[in-house]
């Protein structure tokens, strides 16, 4: 697989770390103070301050860490010099040199530019996607944990592993423009398909989602649970078993999906009703027996102690040198490579080992 | 001019066995990196969305809703019933010849129709094979049915988004089937990497639940530390303040505002200062300040952007460097510039001069792939033999007989 040198902001910087996943050598070339990535919120006791980030500690796993100056002469020419034993450079703009060196040192590099945009909230207002996040009368609000970003950085990882297959095949390397903005407007695609085709605007509709009539994040007991009642005459057959409110059952014409659709909300009210008394996993687990799409609606600190995502290796239970035992997020691909993903690298922790296989250091 | 490149994937041959939305975008995916898809579907087994959105109804072209006829674009269709034995022989043959092969049915479907992996490799230990159920392939949720809703409350992302004290809070787009089917597109290219080393392919058994949850690792690493939940803090940073959504004149009319230092706050108060003099106050001038002041600010904000159209209070800010941003619809986004570059011309797919989403990002020296209308089912059935298994023209005619019997 190949090297790649990561200088992605926290724009891009998942992409890379899952380019880290699928197998390929990622190096964060950090300056000597080390990356904004280590200085973004929250930070977590009681790891020393450069560690501490969260963002960090998952967006750089998988990684190594080279710091250095591009700023003098001495850390330019090794920057140039690591650019020449590289397969691909994935920056975010504006570079701190000149690029024309840089396809000096290498010809064959894959050189990956990000245009950061103009900030996630403002890029996800352009997107058309702030339209549709929110409750249906309230303030559309951002996707939260920075998921925009992330799903830029799909895209950056995308964009990067198919210019790196291609060299493979083709010999040679070659620039790719990623522009953040273009980005999320390409997952606004179904505002854009929906406006066309019908002339309607999507709209948001808060905890009450969904492609089925009837859809919703409801309360229970312990929280919210989400079901999407299938649209067959079979599938409202089993969720009528499933909530045997007698106004279900008594009303046939709840057995068309069209007229529930516009019955939507009383329906969910009557749903919840049943549902506020009772257990959220009671209730999905049994509205799954019965082939009903339901899931227990979850928090990140919930998904820690996920079953699947514990028995999948998604989460691995592990002694960490900062943070002690936890269960650490490997990823959604690195376990399909069978990659390994290291803990997030210390400040310039492979500085030694890279200068020596540049062959600067003996 | 120089020669034009081909595209990264060009020359790759990909089986599009998915239904719906998360397989068939997958596959769109590699068709826009240069890759040629067929896809296999079964006409007594269409991939359907319900009825709730005008673009999920139908009344399109190609026989396909105007969503699917979206998703469905450059690639060609045979039709194989894949319950029968000649159904099931002839898609074998085309696995034979194919180097990747995509399908989001539920686990076990694709077993039981002895399409499952361990079956077709031994014919094709080159096959990169990508399943993407719900929850993947194995441990205690494999058999769970899940849809895009189901997956955006489970992942994490709708108590990760919105403010303390809100419902859970969704999007209402097909999120998770985008957010699966652009990681498993990911996955595909490192795995056929992975096959130029090795001269092997693989399974890879992705789960939609886990690229969602993937998207908040950060969060999970916090709570795993913290045993706390993360704040919900809404379109607030806290590296950026003021950050929000600012109610504007007019119906459900919106901007969004992001200061994100100390320069673009003066920028902002020499912008509006003279209208909202509140803004002034020397506490307002460092972030920390702001970020204790938020409220107070928000509220002196939304006085003077309640009554500007949310053009206006855009072009004001970004005038003065503040970086300022109009809430787009449907009816808007093509006059965002970014819009616009993803857009690609298509003919055959609804009115004359219809545009469809290409790739947003660009390959320096290789011209994007034409976008092509999603096919008729089964369209392409003879051709597709005739292509990739070199049979003529009586054969085929023999074998569609045959497998229509």
């Amino acid at each position: 697989m190949a090297r790649i040198l990561d200088l992605a902001s926290e724009v891009g910087a998942y992409g890379t770390r899952i380019l880290a996943e699928l197998g390929h050598e990622v190096v964060r070339v950090e300056p000597p103070q080390g990356d904004a990535l280590r200085r973004l919120h929250p930070h977590l006791a009681p790891a020393p301050d450069l560690e501490s980030s969260a963002f960090h500690q998952f967006l750089n796993a998988g990684k190594r860490s080279f710091a250095s100056d591009i700023g003098t002469t001495e850390g330019h020419r090794q920057f140039l010099a690591l650019v020449a034993k590289s397969d691909a450079l994935v920056a975010s703009l504006p570079l701190p040199l000149d690029e024309a060196e840089l396809i000096a040192a290498n010809p064959n590099l894959v050189f990956v530019r990000i245009d950061d945009g103009p900030g996630e909230l403002c890029a996800y207002a352009r997107s058309g996607l702030l339209a549709i996040t929110g409750e249906p009368d309230g303030k559309p609000v951002l996707l939260g944990g920075h998921i925009p970003y992330a799903a830029v950085g799909v895209y950056v990882a995308m964009a990067t592993a198919a210019a790196l297959f291609g060299k493979q095949t083709t010999g040679v390397g070659q620039i790719v423009d990623v522009s953040a903005q273009q980005c999320l407007a390409a997952l606004g695609e179904q505002v854009w398909i929906e406006y066309n085709a019908s002339g309607e605007l999507l709209e948001r509709l808060g905890s009450r989602g969904g492609i089925t009539a009837l859809a919703g994040a409801l309360p229970c007991a312990d929280g919210h649970w989400m079901v999407s009642v299938p649209p067959s005459p079979q599938g409202w057959a089993n969720f009528v078993e499933l909530v045997p409110d007698p106004v279900f059952k008594d009303d046939s014409s709840m057995a068309d999906e069209a007229l529930r659709r516009e019955r939507k909300n009383e329906i969910l009210d009557r749903v919840a009703l049943w549902s506020e008394s009772r257990n959220k996993h009671e209730i999905v687990e049994e509205a799954q027996r019965r082939h009903i799409p339901a899931a227990p609606v979850l928090s990140p600190l919930d998904l820690t102690q996920d079953a699947q995502l514990l028995s999948r290796g998604f989460l691995r239970e592990v002694d960490h040198p900062d943070f002690g035992r936890i269960n650490f997020p490997v990823g959604a691909l690195a376990n399909l490579m069978g990659t390994a993903v290291p803990f997030a690298p210390r400040l310039g922790q492979d500085n030694a080992a890279i200068l020596k296989e540049l062959g600067e250091l003996p | 001019m120089a020669a034009a490149r081909p595209l990264p994937l060009s020359g790759i041959r990909v089986l599009d066995f998915g239904h719906i939305l998360a397989g068939p975008f997958c596959a769109r995916m590699l068709a826009d990196l240069g890759a040629e898809i067929v896809k296999v579907e079964t006409a007594t087994r269409q991939g359907r969305l319900g009825a709730r959105r005008g673009a999920s109804r139908g009344g399109s072209t190609s026989g396909r809703t105007p969503l699917l006829a979206h998703i469905n674009r450059n690639r060609r269709s045979i039709d194989l019933n894949l319950k029968t034995d000649r159904g099931r022989d002839i898609a074998r043959q085309l696995v034979n010849v194919a180097d990747v092969l995509v399908e989001n049915f539920s686990a076990g479907v694709m077993d039981r129709l002895g399409l499952g992996y361990q079956d077709l490799a031994k014919s094709n230990p080159r096959l990169v094979y990508a399943s993407m159920s719900a929850y993947g392939h194995t441990g205690p949720r494999r058999a769970w049915t899940g849809m895009n809703v189901n997956l955006q409350a489970h992942s994490g992302m709708m108590i990760a988004t919105g403010t303390p004290g809100d419902p859970p809070i969704g999007i209402s787009n097909s999120w998770n089937d985008y957010i699966g089917g652009l990681h498993t597109a990911v996955a595909i290219i490192g795995a056929l990497s992975k096959r130029r080393e090795s001269g092997s392919g693989c399974h890879l058994d992705v789960s939609q639940f886990e690229c969602g949850v993937a998207m908040i690792g950060s969060q999970l690493f916090a709570s795993a530390v913290n045993a706390t939940p993360p704040a919900r803090l809404g379109s607030r940073s806290r590296s950026a303040a003021p950050q929000g959504c600012y109610r504007c004149a007019g119906n459900d009319q919106w901007c969004a505002i992001s200061v994100r230092d100390d320069e673009q706050w003066r920028g902002l108060v020499a912008a509006l200062g003279g209208e909202v003099p509140r803004l002034h106050e020397p506490r307002f001038a460092t972030l920390a300040g702001r970020l204790t002041h938020h409220d107070e600010i928000d509220a002196a904000l939304e006085t003077w952007t309640q009554a500007q159209a949310p053009a206006e209070v855009e072009r004001r800010l970004t005038q003065h460097g503040v970086a300022a941003a109009t809430m787009r619809r449907g009816n808007d986004i093509a006059e965002v510039e970014e819009w616009r570059q993803v857009l690609r011309p298509i003919d055959g797919l609804g009115a004359p001069g219809t545009k469809v989403v290409g790739l947003p990002f660009s390959f320096q020296g290789a011209a994007p792939v034409d976008a092509v209308a999603a096919p008729h089912m089964g369209e392409h059935g003879r051709e597709v033999l005739r292509d990739w298994l070199d049979l003529d023209d009586p054969t085929i005619a023999e074998l569609f007989h045959e497998a229509a019997a």
